[in-house]
């Protein structure tokens, strides 16, 4: 017993630290060429950082023009959360990523990462913003965009001192047309959440597409697909997502309550009462809210 | 300190006005939707169940089962009876594991089988190696 927990353990705190071998999906060498380079002012690169992905991502920014809304002057830096928003209010889909491997993954299929390092000590932090635009397995190297030098080439040891105490925080900034290499269906759905958040109904619309086009059958996606339409006051797109959600989860009230709202709003009465109570019959923990859909729809028009 | 005491309330009113104005607006004009972030969190269970379950029917995993003594559909059904917390819960666990991580399941490694069927005998109460196992008590 205590030899596999020693050996799970050990694991999990090797699990970052490794430098994964070269294989076809990673290989031995990549760069990104098609990163725009801004040096950074004092103190400025979240904006720095920022404005080169989104920029890489097809949204054409300046430092300058984004750090008011990222870079917090008390603190002489900038949060992530605050570089998290900043991409989603202009249409991106910000996922966040941890660790050397899946941070290598993603620049070998061309998507630059953001990465925090402290370049000083866990009790004299020095917090730094970079982003990765390639890397060598070969020659141990990582190449960073950094401060006022393009292309950085900084060794693996040094790398991974600096990142791992970051606590191995990356960030992707891509289109909501691009799926990240490592992407998970609950993180990628969650990231596309944060457009609704924002209120990118249709970068939404665009990321919960390309969820669904690599998991067909997930019902979060669907959902907010057709919650993102109906934002939009899309309801005939609505109506579509949710209907398709009903038809692979016929046993999942969510859909049907929310087909029913949908079917309401465009005045077809019957066919809400209908999906409305198949949603209260099927029940689950949400049943008070169908009961609330079903008792609106039965007092009238909208 | 006490000016500052002074200060924080209308302050703190202040910001719990604007809070509503934020929220009170966005709320409403969704009335009657199931919101996205409400499926995730469903789904999320239930999502954790089928990836415990799709490991379980690996065929290596279940010949480890069996030599084990333990019948693959006693394992499956346990799974079912799990919270959706405890589900989640050890699916992140499985996901943490070098190697797990990839959805679709790549190679399992020697040491990711002992591990799996460690925990799924954890859960079926033979063993009790993993704290975050939640223990089922017979009943």
């Amino acid at each position: 017993m205590s030899i596999a927990s020693l050996m799970i353990s050990s694991c999990g705190s090797m699990l970052s630290r490794q430098w994964p071998q070269p294989t076809e999906a990673l290989p031995i060498r990549h760069e990104l060429d098609t990163v725009p380079f801004y040096p950074q002012e004092a103190y400025q690169c979240g904006p720095a950082s920022l404005a080169m992905t989104l920029t890489w991502s097809g949204i054409q920014v300046d430092p300058e023009a984004i750090t008011p809304e990222v870079f917090t002057p008390s603190l002489k830096g900038s949060l992530q959360s605050a570089m998290i928003s900043t991409a989603r209010r202009r249409g991106r889909v910000a996922y966040p990523i941890s660790g050397v491997e899946e941070m290598l993954e993603e620049v070998a299929a061309g998507h630059p990462v953001i990465i925090l390092q402290n370049l000083g000590l866990a009790w004299y932090p020095v917090w730094h913003y970079a982003v990765v635009v390639g890397y060598d397995l070969e020659q141990g190297i990582v190449l960073l965009h950094s401060g006022v030098t393009s292309q950085k080439r900084l060794s693996q040891r040094v790398f991974n001192n600096t990142w791992a105490r970051g606590d191995y925080w990356g960030l992707l900034v891509l289109p909501p047309s691009r799926l990240p290499a490592t992407a998970t269906e609950h993180n990628y759905v969650s990231a596309v959440l944060g457009l609704e958040k924002a209120q990118q109904w249709l970068a939404a619309i665009e990321g919960y597409n390309t969820a669904l086009a690599r998991w067909f059958s997930s019902l979060s996606a669907r959902m907010g697909l057709g919650n993102s339409y109906y934002a939009l006051g899309d309801l005939e797109s609505a109506e579509a997502a949710f209907r398709e959600a009903t038809r692979q989860f016929p046993t999942n009230g969510m859909a049907f309550n929310n087909l029913a709202q949908v079917l309401w709003e465009q005045g077809k009465q019957q066919e809400a009462l209908e999906a409305a109570s198949r949603a209260v019959d099927l029940g689950g923990p949400l049943v008070e809210e169908y009961r609330r859909t079903l008792k609106e729809i039965q007092k009238g028009k909208p | 300190m006490r000016m500052i005491r002074q200060a924080a309330k209308p302050v703190s009113i202040l910001l719990t006005i604007c809070m509503l104005m934020v929220t009170v607006p966005y709320k409403s004009s969704f009335a009657g939707m199931i919101g996205t972030e409400t499926a995730l969190d469903m789904t999320r269970g239930q999502e954790a169940r089928n990836y415990l379950k799709g490991i379980v029917a690996r065929e290596d995993v279940q010949t480890a089962l069996i030599a084990q003594g333990i019948n693959p559909l006693e394992a499956k059904a346990r799974i079912d009876s799990l919270s959706d917390a405890e589900a989640i819960d050890l699916a992140d666990q499985i996901e943490q594991q070098p190697a797990g991580g990839s959805a679709l399941g790549v190679i399992v490694g020697a040491l990711l089988i002992v591990f799996i069927v460690l925990l799924i005998t954890d859960i079926l109460g033979y063993t009790d190696i993993f704290p975050f196992v939640k223990k089922h008590p017979k009943k």
